[in-house]
Formats: structure tokens, C-alpha cells, sequence
């Protein structure tokens, strides 16, 4: 057998330079089966936010970690609803990776991520909540110490109110002790919440 | 004096557990996360490792899987997690767990596994 020229099989990049990098052509190389023309197109349609559908569906289904990461990206830059949203159904993944990838991204958008924070910890699964409540971790937004306040008023589940009480502890003022003095008396048996409380009084009252 | 790994994402949950091991007699080390925890093994295997699940950068199951494919002197490991389902028990196991706990875990339940753990009587 003759060896094969070169040009007879072109790498990735080579393809990717071939297919139009326009709207149609960057959506159908979304699907190509080579992660690194899906890796490009994926990065190539952030300027795009009609493709924001596209992305996350692709996300759904994207096997390879590096293509996912990008396409994390390109949604965090879009950043409008159908994003935002695809992004929220991340929290509910059972892939480790990709949560907190999408954790990571939507601390990026706290403009965009609060209008479904209320939703988000009202979530009947309870690992949602607290994944939100990690979303809350490093998120700008001045609602935070307020969705705090509120889940550990309300939320029944108690590790649920451990990671937001965690969370309390370093942006928690004030306004959070009644709250705080509240949940150690709604969890007078569990250590673990009345050391946790006790620390972020501590700290509260250190500020 | 036995040296136990607390890997967990959460300062104040390794803080407790600190605090609930320290007072035991135990000599206790910390990480943030799977991929810290693997470089702490620098320093000699632990005794016991007590491992929360979820973590960014690389989780629990993550770390158990690298931990028992070392040739290095195997000590048992504790998963902690929020996470109640069986699946979650059965990956843990077969990630290399010995005991699996649900968190919160009350100090008295985590010194008694602990200690039966190690072999060590409790008082």
C-alpha cells in the first residue's frame, strides 16, 4: 500500500478553517463527530446569541470534557436567558465536572443568575439547593446575604442550611444573627449546625 | 500518634472535623479537594482518610480511585456526603470507601467508626 499524501487527510484544523464560519456553518460543525471542530465551533459561536438553544443542547449531550468547557464558556459570554437557563439544568447533573463547571460560570453572571436564584432554592430536590447555595459562594450581588438569611429560615433540610450557614459565616453582617440564633434553636441536636452557627456569629461579631 | 486526611471544600466542615479528631488524640491534616489531598501523600500516607464527595477540581470518588491504585501503604477511608441514594453508596464503595456517612455527622457516630477503623478500642 502507497503511503497516503499529506493533504489526503486533513487534520481538524484544516477542516475547520474549510467549513463556513458563519451561523449555519458553525452550528452544524457543533455536531461534527471531531471534538476539536466542535471545540472551534463552539468557541467561534459566542458572538452569537441565537445559538445559545444549540449550545445547550449540545451540552447535554457532549461527551468530551474539553469541548463542554468551551461550551461553558461561550454560554457564560452569551449570558441571556436560554444560557442562564441551560446552565441552572447543569446543577442537576449527576457528572461532577460539568456541575461544577456550570457552578463556576454562573458565579460569572449575578445579574443574569438572580432572577432564578429564588427558583434555584426553592428547588424540590434538596442537592440543587445546595448547589445554589455554592452558586451564592462567590457570586456579586448584594441579594446574597438576604437568599441566605431566607434558607436558613425556611429550608426544612438540614444540609441544605449547613452549607448556606457555611456560607453566612464569611458574608454574613448583622442582619443574619436573628437568623442565625433561629436555626440553632430549629436544630438544638445537631452539632454540626450549632458549631457552624456559633462560628459565623463568631465571625460576625469579629467584623 | 495516627495522622487522618480531612479533604473537604467546606473550611468550616474541616474545621469541625478537626476539632472532633484533635480531641481524640488524632493528628489531623487538611485539604480543599481531591487534587490537594493526592499532594499531601508527599508527605507519607495517612492512616485514615475521612473524604467529603463533592469537590471542585477533582471529587471524592477521584481521589479514592488514585489513592488505591498508589503502592503505598492502603489506609481506610470515611466518605462523607449530603448525598443520600444508594447509587452514591455503591460508587463511594467501589471508589475504595470503607464506611460511608451521611453528613451531618455527629461527632460520637464519626469517633466510633473512626476508632473501629483503626483498630483502636473505643473509650
Amino acid at each position: 500500500m502507497g503511503l497516503k499524501k499529506a493533504h489526503d487527510t486533513p487534520s481538524a484544523s484544516e477542516n475547520e478553517r474549510r467549513l463556513p464560519r458563519d451561523l449555519p456553518g458553525l452550528l452544524d460543525a457543533l455536531a461534527d463527530p471531531d471534538p476539536m471542530a466542535r471545540r472551534w465551533a463552539a468557541r467561534d459561536l459566542a458572538p452569537y446569541p441565537e445559538a445559545s438553544h444549540a449550545l445547550v443542547e449540545r451540552l447535554s449531550i457532549e461527551t468530551e470534557p474539553s469541548v463542554t468547557e468551551v461550551i461553558l464558556t461561550s454560554l457564560t459570554l452569551i449570558g441571556d436567558e436560554v444560557a442562564v437557563a441551560g446552565l441552572t439544568e447543569c446543577l442537576r447533573s449527576e457528572d461532577a465536572m460539568l456541575r461544577n463547571s456550570a457552578i463556576e460560570a454562573m458565579k460569572q453572571l449575578p445579574d443574569e443568575v438572580a432572577p432564578w436564584m429564588g427558583r434555584l432554592l426553592e428547588d424540590p430536590d434538596p442537592d440543587v439547593r445546595i448547589f445554589a447555595v455554592d452558586v451564592l459562594e462567590s457570586l456579586r450581588h448584594p441579594k446574597v446575604e438576604d437568599w441566605l438569611i431566607r434558607v436558613i429560615t425556611q429550608d426544612a433540610h438540614i444540609n441544605v442550611c449547613a452549607t448556606a450557614v457555611d456560607l453566612l459565616g464569611e458574608v454574613g453582617s448583622e442582619r443574619a444573627k436573628p437568623a442565625l440564633f433561629a436555626l440553632k434553636q430549629r436544630f438544638a441536636e445537631e452539632p454540626y449546625i450549632q458549631f457552624a452557627a456559633d462560628l459565623a456569629l463568631k465571625r460576625i461579631d469579629t467584623d | 500518634m495516627k495522622r487522618i486526611l480531612v479533604i473537604d471544600d467546606a473550611a468550616t466542615v474541616r474545621l469541625y472535623h478537626r476539632g472532633i479528631l484533635e480531641s481524640a488524640g488524632f493528628e489531623v491534616s487538611e485539604a480543599v479537594n481531591g487534587l490537594e489531598a493526592l499532594e499531601r501523600l508527599a508527605e507519607g500516607p495517612f492512616d485514615l482518610y475521612l473524604v467529603d464527595i463533592n469537590m471542585p477540581k477533582l471529587d471524592g470518588y477521584g481521589f479514592l480511585r488514585e489513592l488505591r491504585a498508589k503502592d503505598i501503604p492502603q489506609g481506610p477511608a470515611i466518605m462523607v456526603s449530603t448525598e443520600a441514594e444508594d447509587n452514591d453508596q455503591r460508587r463511594a464503595y467501589a471508589s475504595g470507601a470503607n464506611i460511608y456517612l451521611i453528613k451531618p455527622v455527629k461527632p460520637a457516630r464519626l469517633l466510633a467508626h473512626v476508632l473501629t477503623l483503626l483498630g483502636e478500642s473505643h473509650s
